[in-house]
């Protein structure tokens, strides 16, 4: 008994950290209808600017929290000016997309500016505790507790009280509106990511101080806890994000409780998934409606694609076929290999998110099920891998569209999270099914690709299958989006009102096109795990799904030679500009804001 | 999981001082004595990315050797190296494998840092005959990759029955074991668990955690439920750090004892106060009366005017390990790999003397010595145990 009080406890103080970061996610949602993922990022930025007043200024912890508070707002007000006001009256998600790009840029800054090291954060609170069944809580916790409630106090009486808090929900109302009535939409626009960002910042210093640690990679696991308890509370909601946090803390408290620490995510995650099945405006989100627009929330930009002539096409194909006869060196057709495996994910996010609508932030996991699919059976089985990797795609593609289906009827950014979600809880289940998946050791001695007895592991072959299985992908998706079932999609993606009142079943095409896209994800999934003989559960992780992302956004959306386009210029350029590694991640975050901005459409034009 | 034992401090200057060193990428060999072609070695590391401190780490070891080395060479050409920036990424290690073994002038590949990086291009290396020799790969799995694959790093076979005994020298029956859930943590978990079974202490309660985990109150409260004299880290530095402040925080007093890989000053900068107490134990410390760990460390504060710390020394070792073999058995590919296996007691800093089994391809019997925090400083430990709590 005396346990499950400290498991509670335990479960409000992480609950108590949480709010802070889900407050100002809340308030930014309120206004914007956007999900900030660069909210992490301002959390990270406060931290390391604390960090700094402290180490080199020696400022006592008010000096620091105004200074950290100060500089976060004025960030807060970059965001909003370049993430957000240009991309007014664009689609829904580009702002979302543009807040993922601004979060790799500050990240990168953050990692290069102080190292990827961890850092000390020391705090100069009283160092006295009171003690709660068989533990404590200290200054910092009821500090953390106070600036959480408070500011979201503050918050829920600026908004109900004051004439910017009209004016605020009147912008999150009906931005239109607001604006004929004389509302200066873009300064409370500006007020808010301000406000919400100096609060992040004030967050990130005070985990911080918590913890006595710092690193740069703590703002995507922020955030993403953020967002959870957000939507447990009910995403827009001040008040409902304080108990969505508590609640999120004591369902991971008490999940260590009953099944032990590794399975802490797995909770948070699954409980996400649930909310936003079941409850998908939180327990305080009332009947506020997500939104109304007949959009799905796909990023597609109307364009006239840039068609390349067939015969160049097949001239480039055959060019490709023919560069190993040319060109021997291993180096540079291992290269292009990795770049045909993307392609191959690429291809079948860009039929999802690009076609179909659904917009996917956790493709890699299709490509961790195709891998452990054909691993395992291989492995296990001892099947063959001419079977096996046909296999693995059938497998991802039922497995996949089996885990995507209740999203179906999300929209928009709701969509967009619950791809996140299932992403990680792939990488999860992998980790901890130990029985099946071996767990954290991974699967060893993978055996490599070969049809009837004889191995494919020559570059050239490898080289060779790969090109031909992208080939194959993309005349069948081709020939797809130019048939009844692609022009299906494509209405659906445009307007589901419109299209369900046609007739159509949207479930049942977005599953089919789902089906076909799971297997090319689940196909290059599996190659690469007998390519690379030894796989874990971080071979495929949520950096692989947002490089996805980059790839079919850079290429444009739908388009199936801009998928492989996009493909080859992501894999390859790295290679070619290996000195520039460290500043990959930030060339991949002003990459993705450039083309949201200033060419929506990609390289070669949406479809 | 990367194979990270030990982050350190890396400030960006340095790293910034990389990329241009890179961009040269002529090492040492230019001051060499030793004439004729160089000989040349193939790194497949970080030098970018999460990972780059690790891969600046191994440079220092390597540069310091190669002096040595170059004094009279081996056949008498100069060693150099070619370092390939992976930032230990698979997809990365596995075009940089296809380039190795497509040049005939690397003769043997080191490296890469992760065992996800190193063992998705073991089999690139493996069919092409060219050893693979991984010195910072724990992965139990990473030398049954084939017969070219070798690593001196230290096992987990060895490193965790001393921990135990370590457990069992200081008194404790009960322990409670807090693992890093990674291909590292499962595994050294497990060989603890069992050796000390053997020394008559009790694993009573075994909790791994994920790399990106923070907050432990929870699972320390499981911990306490199970009612241990003592608290077992198997953990990197910044997770063990954490763990060990919080275990205070909460209130509970039991003695911590931590694996090697906790051995870091920044361990003491980030557990603060909570960390004075921790016993651990380490294959390298500078403190360590050992001729050779003396040596070692004389000849590297003289380069660079810093402490070496164990990824250091193990690059070291690597490199006058290697050039030993290459000396005495030749500079064919195959001929490499036969010499790992025949080739004993090599001047090690780790080692004292290493020699291979050829069995395992592994090293067995890495030098320790057992530590413990005092006043905020890793010493040695003086054999007190501690008052039962």
């Amino acid at each position: 008994m005396s346990s499950f009080i400290d498991y509670t406890v335990n479960g409000l103080v992480i609950g108590n950290i949480y709010a802070l970061l889900a407050v100002g996610l809340a308030l930014i949602f309120g206004v914007s209808n956007l999900i900030n993922f660069a909210h992490g990022s301002v959390y990270t930025i406060g931290a390391y600017i604390g960090w700094a007043a402290i180490t080199f200024l020696h400022t006592p912890l008010p000096v620091t929290m105004a200074i950290v508070f100060v500089a976060c707002a004025f960030v807060g007000m970059a965001i909003e000016r370049i993430g957000l006001r240009p991309l007014q009256g664009s689609a829904r998600i580009a702002p979302l997309l543009a807040t993922i790009g601004i979060s790799f840029v500050l990240d990168q800054i953050v990692q290069l500016v102080f190292s990827p090291d961890p850092r000390a954060l020391p705090n100069d609170l009283p160092d006295w505790r009171i003690a709660i069944g068989g533990g404590s809580i200290g200054a910092l916790d009821l500090l953390i507790a106070g600036v959480g409630i408070g500011a979201a106090a503050l918050l829920f009486a600026f908004l109900r009280f004051t004439k910017l808090g009209y004016a605020v929900r009147a912008t999150a109302q009906d931005r239109e509106a607001a604006l004929q009535m004389g509302v200066n939409v873009n300064a409370v626009n500006s007020t808010v990511f301000a406000i919400a960002s100096a609060l992040g910042g004030i967050s990130g210093l005070l985990v911080g101080m918590y913890y006595n640690h710092i690193d740069p990679a703590m703002s995507f696991q922020a955030t993403l806890k953020g967002i959870v308890a957000q939507v447990i509370g009910g995403v827009g909601n001040v008040p409902g994000a304080i108990v969505g946090s508590l609640l999120l803390g004591l369902i991971e408290s008490y999940g260590i409780a009953f099944l032990g620490t590794t399975y802490r995510n797995l909770f948070a995650f699954v409980l996400l998934i649930l909310f936003l099945l079941w409850l998908p405006n939180g327990l305080f989100g009332g009947r506020r409606v997500l939104q109304s627009e007949p959009l799905t929330g796909a990023f597609i930009a109307p364009s006239k694609p840039l068609r390349l002539p067939r015969w160049a096409l097949w001239v480039l194909t055959g060019a490709a076929f023919a560069l190993p006869l040319v060109i021997s060196a291993p180096y540079l057709l291992q290269t292009l290999t990795n770049a045909w495996l993307a392609a191959m994910l690429a291809l079948s996010l860009t039929l999802m998110a690009g076609t179909a609508g659904q917009i996917s932030f956790g493709h890699a996991g299709l490509l961790a099920i195709g891998a452990y699919a054909s691993a395992l059976l291989t492995v296990d089985l001892d099947a063959p891998t001419y079977l096996t990797i046909p296999a693995a795609g059938l497998i991802t593609s039922a497995l996949g569209t089996l885990l995507i289906f209740p999203a179906f009827r999300l929209r928009g950014h709701t969509i967009a999270i619950a791809t996140l979600a299932i992403g990680e809880v792939v990488s999860l289940v992998i980790l901890n099914w130990e029985s099946l998946t071996r767990g954290a050791m991974g699967v060893t001695g993978i055996p490599p690709l070969s049809i009837f007895g004889h191995e494919i592991t020559a570059a050239r072959e490898v080289y060779w299958l790969c090109l031909a299985i992208v080939v194959a992908l993309a005349l069948v998706q081709t020939r797809l989006l130019s048939s009844h079932f692609g022009r299906t999609l494509r209405a659906i993606r445009d307007d589901d009102v419109a299209a369900r009142s046609y007739g159509i079943r949207l479930d049942r095409y977005k599953a089919l096109a789902f089906a076909f896209g799971g297997f090319g994800a689940g196909v290059s999934g599996a190659i690469t795990a007998h390519l690379y003989s030894y796989i874990n559960h971080q071979t495929f992780d949520s950096q692989v799904s947002l490089l996805a992302l980059t790839m079919v956004i850079l290429g444009g959306m739908g388009n199936v030679v801009g998928a492989i386009l996009g493909a080859i210029v992501l894999a390859g350029l790295p290679e070619l500009f290996r000195l520039t590694a460290e500043y990959r991640i930030l060339i991949y975050g002003i990459v993705l804001l450039l083309l949201i901005r200033f060419r929506p459409q990609g390289l070669m034009g949406t479809l | 999981m990367p194979a990270q034992f030990n982050r350190r401090f890396t400030d960006w200057r340095n790293r910034l001082a990389i990329v241009f060193a890179l961009a040269a990428l002529t090492p040492a060999a230019a001051l060499a004595q030793a004439s004729g072609e160089p000989v040349t070695i193939g790194v497949s590391g970080p030098l970018t990315g999460q990972n780059a401190q690790y891969g600046a780490q191994w440079k220092k070891g390597f540069d310091l050797a190669l002096e040595e080395v170059n004094a009279k060479g081996v056949k008498g050409r100069p060693l150099q190296y070619v370092f390939e920036d992976s930032q230990a990424d698979p997809r990365q290690s596995v075009a940089i494998a296809q380039k190795f073994v497509s040049d005939p002038k690397i003769i043997v590949e080191v490296g890469d840092f992760s065992s996800t990086a190193s063992m998705a291009a073991s089999s690139i290396y493996q069919r092409a005959g060219l050893v693979q020799f991984g010195f910072t790969n724990s992965h139990p799995n990473f030398t049954k990759g084939g017969d070219f694959m070798w690593s001196n790093s230290v096992s987990q076979a060895d490193e965790q029955p001393r921990l135990a005994k370590y457990a069992a020298d200081l008194g404790f029956k009960h322990v409670a074991v807090l693992y890093l859930n990674t291909d590292w943590g499962r595994s050294s978990q497990a060989i603890f668990t069992q050796s000390a079974k053997s020394l008559g202490v009790d694993v009573v309660a075994s909790e791994g955690y994920q790399p990106d985990e923070k907050d432990f109150r929870s699972t320390l409260v499981r911990v306490r439920d199970a009612q241990p004299d003592a608290i077992v880290l198997i953990s990197y530095y910044a997770d063990g750090a954490l763990i060990t402040r919080q275990t205070r925080s909460v209130g509970l007093t039991q003695p911590i004892v931590a694996s090697g890989s906790v051995y870091s000053p920044k361990f003491i900068e980030l557990a603060g106060e909570a960390g004075n107490g921790v016993f651990t134990e380490s294959n390298f410390f500078p403190g360590d009366a050992r001729p050779e760990v003396q040596a070692f460390v004389t000849k590297f504060k003289a380069k660079y005017n810093e402490e070496p710390d164990d990824f250091n020394a193990v690059a070291y070792d690597t490199i006058i390990l290697l050039a030993a073999v290459i000396d005495k058995y030749g500079l064919d590919r195959t001929a490499i790999r036969d010499g790992l296996a025949e080739i004993k007691d090599v001047p090690s800093v780790i080692y004292g003397e290493a020699s291979f089994d050829p069995q395992t391809r592994r090293v067995a019997g890495a030098r320790a010595v057992y530590l413990v925090v005092k006043n905020g400083q890793f010493v040695l430990w003086d054999g007190k145990k501690p008052s039962a709590s």
